[in-house]
């Protein structure tokens, strides 16, 4: 399989508090009364791409939005267990939930730009932070558009409807907008899913990008991308935690038949 | 009974469905056709008749009459005797309708007219005669004349009244030289006053009616003079212009009669703007905090319920409750709290412009929150999840992203709300709209907008034109005009909303 970018592999099992950007303990969630993930147990490696795999409604979108919270949105929600980032457990009673979604950014599996310009879509979470400095918007702007991607395309109409770029145009936006944050962490739920084969070319190259300054954990139901984009590969099923380890690894000799139905297409 | 076959039943169901749309549709032209028609007959000339109705051959009874006149209802007002007939003969007659200041409409022969071989004639203190063409200058003279006049009433004789008034105060005595100096000069200016008002009152024209009496009317009283039967089309047109000039920007005069309706216009458009000023922030909020924040169970269902169902209330008991609780109650406690000085007469606890339109916000309120709730209902999930996803808190995740997403269906709301408040009657008589107000509610007096003050609203204007003499022609088409008037602000102040709507709609909403 060819990897873009050849990465030193750490083990998994011998990750220590500072190669991890999230320790998961134990955790479980129930969304309608309903059991969604059941005790999970992993610790996800800082600056790296890990990627999430399995079925429809095996957990993994669940597990992804637990990381910054959002599935508290959800109206009937309850969860056990703890995930700990930079050792600190994010469902502690005085966590500022939204200063958590600033250092944890999140994409969506469909492009939702806000009905403004370009440039105060990429501004928004800054002017929320209450930065109004016009020459650091202007820097912030253009340093998230370029690792992004979309600077070239964009930068002459800056103030134009965001609404009027492509699908894939719009996504890249999505994720300068994340971008402009400065993460440690982008959650990014099946974003190329919606796109066509070159323009999610595009963002797995900027994925690989990102990966320099920012963990990335990624959902996707295509294999060939979690292969060739991801450094570790986790695998879902029912809300268990079937297998977890180095891509290379799980996709070409997986440890549990489950997987290996999985990704080999044998599933139902 | 016969089953109908597939196709027929098709047949059926769009006939009927067709018709009905049908009907509707030239209901709703006929309605807006007959307003229009009505309405704008107000403004054109129309031609002066001679009706001359026979009771028994030798008592004749002739008067001139508009062509708007409904001729069977004018003879019955005119006299109740049976059998009478009619002729509405004399057509091109040279007639003039002079337009009194005081605005009672006297329609009267020209003198000159040929049937009657009498002159027409303009007297002037100098015995002079004149004929209607130059009457013009004779117009002018009067207008110097009363210029004079009123220079004299307001600088000469109200100060040396009110002078004499200050030394009779400070008891200066009767034979005192200033005070008989003072008066000397009083008589003196009160002379030439009386010598102006009297030269006015020899300027005056002569007319003879239809039954061929003369009478005549003082020059200073013609507001204006005109001759439709013989006024060419561009004739017709300028006159229909001032007239509609006068009509949107005066007052009423002769008990709204005839004269403007621009106080009640302004009245209109200011109580419903104030209205949509109260009702749209108030309504939007009341619909964020059901739609966004409210826990989803029976409470809210039946709050909701209850706000859909306050639509449903007749208005008149909004403006009962306006009237009990808004004007006596709370007016009554900010007199009571504020305005003490002024008690026992009411600044506050009296109905007026401010009650009304919060009575109308009251009154709207349903038809804001629904649909505005409406609008928030259309906001795409991605959209706040993006917004949170940024960290954005619940508020700034409403007030940045929901709550612009959602403004056009808050303007839908004001739209309705607005033509709604425009055409309300029953209400407005209760808390505010009065058939005549001497004063707008807007003027150059400090605080500038007076909120405590009654006002005209067209709705009310109409709803008393309607109670006129319906064979005064005047009075009836003025509250056509005034239908047809209100019916374009209505239209005008939705095309305004729709526009802003549309604008957000681009704006926002193209997802």
């Amino acid at each position: 399989m060819l990897k873009l970018f050849e990465t030193e592999t750490l083990s998994l099992d011998k990750l220590t508090d500072e190669q991890t950007a999230i320790k998961v303990k134990d955790f479980s969630v129930w969304l309608n009364n309903s059991l969604v993930l059941n005790k999970i147990n992993m610790r996800i490696p800082k600056n790296k791409i890990t990627a999430m795999i399995g079925q429809s409604g095996c957990g993994k979108s669940t597990l992804l939005s637990s990381f910054n919270r959002m599935n508290e949105l959800n109206q009937k929600y309850a969860f056990s267990g703890e995930v700990e980032l930079d050792g600190r457990d994010i469902y502690n009673k005085k966590e500022n939930v939204a200063k958590l979604r600033t250092k944890v950014g999140m994409v969506f599996q469909r492009p939702n730009p806000f009905p403004m310009s370009i440039y105060e879509n990429v501004c928004f979470g800054l002017r929320i932070q209450g930065k109004t400095e016009r020459r650091m918007l202007d820097d912030i702007v253009e340093t998230s558009l370029r690792n992004a991607a979309l600077w070239d395309e964009v930068k002459g109409r800056l103030f134009d409807s965001a609404l009027l770029l492509s699908g894939g145009q719009q996504q890249r936006l999505v994720i300068a907008r994340a971008l402009a944050l400065k993460p440690e962490i982008l959650l990014l739920d099946e974003p190329t899913s919606a796109l066509d084969p070159l323009t999610t070319l595009h963002i797995e190259e900027l994925i690989n990008q990102l990966k320099k300054t920012t963990t990335v954990v990624i959902v996707t139901h295509n294999m060939q991308q979690a292969a060739r984009v991801s450094d570790y590969s986790v695998f879902l099923h029912q809300g268990e935690l079937i297998e977890y380890s180095d891509s290379d690894s799980l996709f070409t000799m997986p440890a549990k038949k489950q997987t290996e139905d999985y990704i080999t297409g044998r599933y139902g | 009974m016969r089953k109908f076959s597939a196709p027929e039943q098709q047949t059926i169901s769009s006939f009927a469905s067709g018709l009905s749309a049908a009907i509707l549709l030239i209901v709703l032209m006929s309605l807006v056709l007959f307003i229009v028609l009505k309405g704008s007959a107000y403004f054109w000339p129309s031609q002066v008749f001679k009706v001359t109705t026979y009771d028994t051959p030798n008592s004749e009874v002739s008067v001139f009459v508009p062509s708007s006149v409904n001729i069977d209802e004018f003879n019955q007002a005119l006299s109740d005797k049976l059998d009478a007939q009619f002729s509405n003969s004399a057509l091109p007659m040279p007639l003039i309708v002079v337009e009194k200041v005081d605005a009672v409409y006297q329609i009267s022969l020209n003198l000159g007219a040929i049937q009657y071989g009498k002159f027409q004639q303009v007297n002037t203190p100098n015995s002079e005669r004149y004929q209607l063409a130059e009457l013009n200058d004779v117009v002018a003279d009067v207008a110097i004349f009363q210029n004079q006049l009123h220079d004299i009433q307001t600088n000469y004789l109200t100060v040396l009244h009110r002078k004499i008034a200050l030394l009779n105060q400070s008891g200066v005595g009767e034979e005192a030289p200033a005070r008989l100096k003072e008066l000397e000069q009083f008589t003196y200016w009160q002379q030439k006053a009386e010598a102006l008002r009297h030269k006015l009152a020899s300027y005056n024209l002569i007319f003879i009616d239809a039954a061929g009496q003369p009478f005549d009317v003082l020059v200073k009283d013609i507001d204006h003079l005109f001759q439709p039967n013989v006024m060419s089309l561009f004739d017709k047109i300028s006159y229909s212009g001032n007239k509609i000039i006068e009509f949107v920007s005066e007052s009423p005069k002769q008990a709204s009669t005839s004269g403007g309706v621009f106080p009640a216009l302004f009245g209109t458009v200011l109580m419903v703007l104030l209205m949509a000023v109260i009702v749209a922030p108030f309504g939007a909020m009341a619909a964020i905090y059901l739609h966004e924040y409210a826990p989803n169970n029976m409470t809210t269902s039946v709050i909701r319920i209850c706000v859909s169902n306050m639509a449903g209330v007749p208005s008149v008991v909004y403006g009962v409750f306006g009237l009990g609780f808004f004007v006596y109650t709370l007016g009554g406690s900010i007199d009571s709290l504020l305005f003490s000085d002024a008690l026992p007469s009411p600044t506050f606890g009296t109905p007026g412009l401010f009650w009304a339109a919060l009575t109308m916000a009251l009154l709207t309120l349903p038809v804001v929150i629904v649909s505005t709730e409406e609008g928030l209902r259309r906001v795409p999930e991605g959209l706040r999840a993006g917004s949170y996803a940024l960290g954005a808190t619940k508020a700034e995740t409403i007030w940045k992203t929901v709550l612009p997403f959602a403004s056009p269906g808050i303007m839908t709301g004001v739209i309705l709300a607005i033509a709604r408040a425009a055409g309300e009657v029953a209400p407005l008589i209760l808390v505010g709209a009065v058939k005549f107000a001497p004063s707008l509610p807007v003027d150059s007096e400090f605080p500038f907008l007076h909120l405590e003050r009654q006002f005209m609203h067209l709705g009310v204007f109409i709803y008393d034109g309607a109670f006129h003499n319906q064979t005064n022609t005047q009075g009836s088409s003025m509250m056509f005009a005034s239908c047809m008037l209100l019916l374009i602000i209505v239209f005008i102040l939705n095309l305004f909303a729709i526009i802003v709507r549309n604008k957000l709609r681009d704006r926002y909403v193209r997802i």
